[in-house]
């Protein structure tokens, strides 16, 4: 289960916080939902901050770059076609036609990555605060138990939120 | 009413201004919407006409084989170029000036290369032929021949036209949240899938920004790639003229400069249809302006150097193109070199001129027509004047040239017009960035704007 308080402006966003914790709530638990993006820390500090979409652009390159080389350098040698004394496969426009489908599958591969470290997309369980977007700023914060959502929901409110919104999982 | 409240009203003030285009349309965008469509069915007729009576309805023939249509294609090919690049070194420099106008730039890039993939479709004459392209055995068995520099051409724009698209999406996820949660019933849900159920959590947003370097990091040798590939169809081959190994890089420049001269103009355009005045002020303009002046340094430095080896070594085969050039289309010549050089040089020295609205859309305007003029003068005169003088023709459009042409300025123009009355024509969570990170500071006796920068 997801709680979602929503708050005016960052300083209380970030009082809440502050509050959250004190009262023994994981921080990992917890996370800020903003029109803007803040720098690591103003409101919540994400214990794993790995990323691994480099990897997903690099495995895209790779797999760009055998098919790009499988498609011009393979079809040539399928169908070979003799030219004085040429040789069939042509170094060039090989590499021309490898280094554009590397290109090609690396930048498929970082918006893969993109989404599948994002974890979008995401429309079910996931509560929405459509404040978020003109200007508000949302805490959410995961609970296990309905016990545990009303004690989070008590102290969102206590910490100065406009108003909780309450949901499914946030992913 | 509190700070506070004056805070989230501006936020809410600000989208609302930003999404201004996305309001029910004015009779204005209407008539504008029907006026270049109107133009647009009336080039889809004449292509009809070329596709029942053949490319004899064209002013192509030989010696010149190479006429409007490619000359269209290096053209938007170029200017496709600017705007994803322009945009890629700006977020990868952190330009704060930047946010405003990424996305015209953005969304510019994918219309002008959709515009000029259309023109090798309608080179071919036989348009419908064009599966002769895609690689798999035809029913000839043929497979596409990977060394014509055409082929690489194919790769190359859809490569370009895929991550532009990309791109362009990737930069809007987080202002399609903004547009979903301002709208209502189907156009929330057609929104909602859009935005592909994005919150903006801190998780996300750190995501978003890796991705968007990334990919600016990615697309850029991409749109170097591709212009260079597009020189390259001329470069070669052999005909005096084009067969320079300046060709690549000294296209990539003409490419930027036409791209970032069109980036100006759409951007005064925008400013002033939707009242943007506030998000894209004179001090943009200043910046565009100093970057096209360096740019149009470049382009003539490129000229001038391609010129001079091509004079001082005087081969006359080579030489006898340039001649010839001066002597035939010595008006073309002289727009061209007015039109990048001579007017835009001295006048973008000026800070008066590059604040200056209206002169800076002159100015980008005129640069764009020297650019045409100069796409104009590499295909055709090397075509018309090449070594064996019984070949020697010259070459004029037929009204269905100039149907299409039209036709593809006003079909650009079209999906620019439709664009901005349904997506975010400003990058609105870029400006709300920069509007969070800008702060005020008293030094000494003035109060200066600072931004906040991570180390």
């Amino acid at each position: 289960m997801e709680v979602v308080g929503i708050f005016e402006n960052l300083e209380t966003a970030g009082h809440a916080v502050k509050d959250l914790i004190r009262a023994h709530v994981q921080e990992e638990d917890i996370t800020s939902l903003t029109a803007v993006p803040y720098p690591e820390g103003v409101l919540v500090h994400e214990k794993d901050t790995r990323s691994h979409l480099q990897w997903f652009a690099l495995g895209g390159g790779i797999a760009g770059a055998l098919t790009g080389f499988g498609l011009a350098a393979g079809t040539a040698w399928l169908y070979p076609l003799f030219t004085g004394d040429k040789p069939i496969v042509s170094l060039f426009p090989v590499g021309i036609i490898t280094y554009e489908f590397t290109m090609l599958f690396a930048i498929l591969g970082t918006v893969f990555g993109m989404f599948i470290e994002m974890g979008l997309p995401g429309f079910l369980f996931r509560v929405q605060a459509p404040e978020v977007t003109e200007g508000m700023v949302g805490i959410s914060v995961l609970c296990a138990t309905a016990d545990e959502r009303g004690r989070i929901r008590e102290l969102l409110l206590k910490a100065g939120a406009t108003r909780v919104r309450t949901g499914g999982v946030r992913k | 009413m509190t700070e506070r409240q004056e805070s989230k009203q501006s936020v809410k003030e600000m989208n609302a201004a930003m999404l201004s285009s996305m309001e029910a349309p004015s009779r204005g965008w209407l008539v504008l919407a029907a006026a270049l469509g109107a133009v647009v069915g009336w080039g889809a007729y004449a292509w009809g006409l070329q596709l029942v009576n053949g490319l004899g309805v064209a002013g192509i023939n030989r010696p010149v084989m190479w006429g409007f249509y490619i000359i269209n294609f290096v053209f938007w090919v170029g200017m496709s170029h600017s705007g994803t690049m322009v945009s890629a070194i700006l977020r990868l420099t952190n330009a704060n000036w930047r946010r405003p106008i990424l996305r015209g730039a953005e969304a510019m890039t994918v219309f002008t290369i959709t515009v000029a993939a259309m023109f090798p479709l309608i080179h071919l004459g036989r348009s419908w032929k064009l599966h002769y392209f895609i690689p798999f055995p035809n029913t000839l068995g043929l497979w596409p021949n990977f060394r014509s520099p055409l082929l690489w051409d194919i790769m190359a724009i859809n490569t370009y036209i895929i991550g532009s698209s990309l791109f362009l999406y990737l930069g809007m996820l987080p202002d399609l949240a903004v547009v979903r949660d301002r709208k209502q019933g189907l156009a929330k849900t057609i929104y909602s899938i859009l935005a592909m159920g994005w919150r903006g959590t801190a998780r996300e947003w750190r995501v978003y920004h890796k991705a968007s370097t990334l990919m600016a990091a990615l697309i850029i040798p991409v749109a170097v790639s591709v212009h260079s590939i597009v020189s390259w169809d001329f470069a070669m081959t052999l005909v005096p003229g084009w067969h320079s190994t300046i060709f690549a890089p000294y296209f990539v420049i003409g490419a930027i400069f036409s791209g970032i001269a069109a980036v100006v103009t759409l951007i005064l355009i925008l400013r002033r249809a939707f009242q943007l005045e506030e998000f894209l002020t004179p001090g943009h303009m200043d910046n565009m302006g100093k970057v096209l002046l360096v740019v149009s340094l470049l382009w003539s430095y490129f000229y001038f150097a391609e010129v001079l080896t091509t004079w001082y070594g005087h081969k006359p085969i080579e030489w006898a193109v340039f001649t010839f050039t001066g002597d035939a289309y010595g008006f073309l010549l002289g727009l061209m070199v007015v039109g990048n050089t001579c007017i835009t040089i001295p006048a973008l020295c000026f800070r008066r001129v590059r604040r200056s609205g209206p002169a800076m859309l002159f100015i980008s305007i005129f640069v764009n027509i020297g650019m045409f003029t100069e796409r104009f003068l590499i295909v055709v005169p090397p075509l018309a004047h090449r070594n064996v003088p019984f070949m020697w023709g010259t070459y004029a459009p037929t009204w269905v040239e100039l149907s299409i042409t039209a036709a593809a300025f006003a079909g650009f123009g079209l999906l620019y017009v439709l664009f901005s009355r349904f997506m975010p024509i400003v990058a609105i969570s870029d400006v709300h960035e920069g509007e969070a990170l800008r702060s005020h500071h008293r030094l000494g006796r003035r109060t200066v704007s600072t931004m906040t920068e991570e180390g």
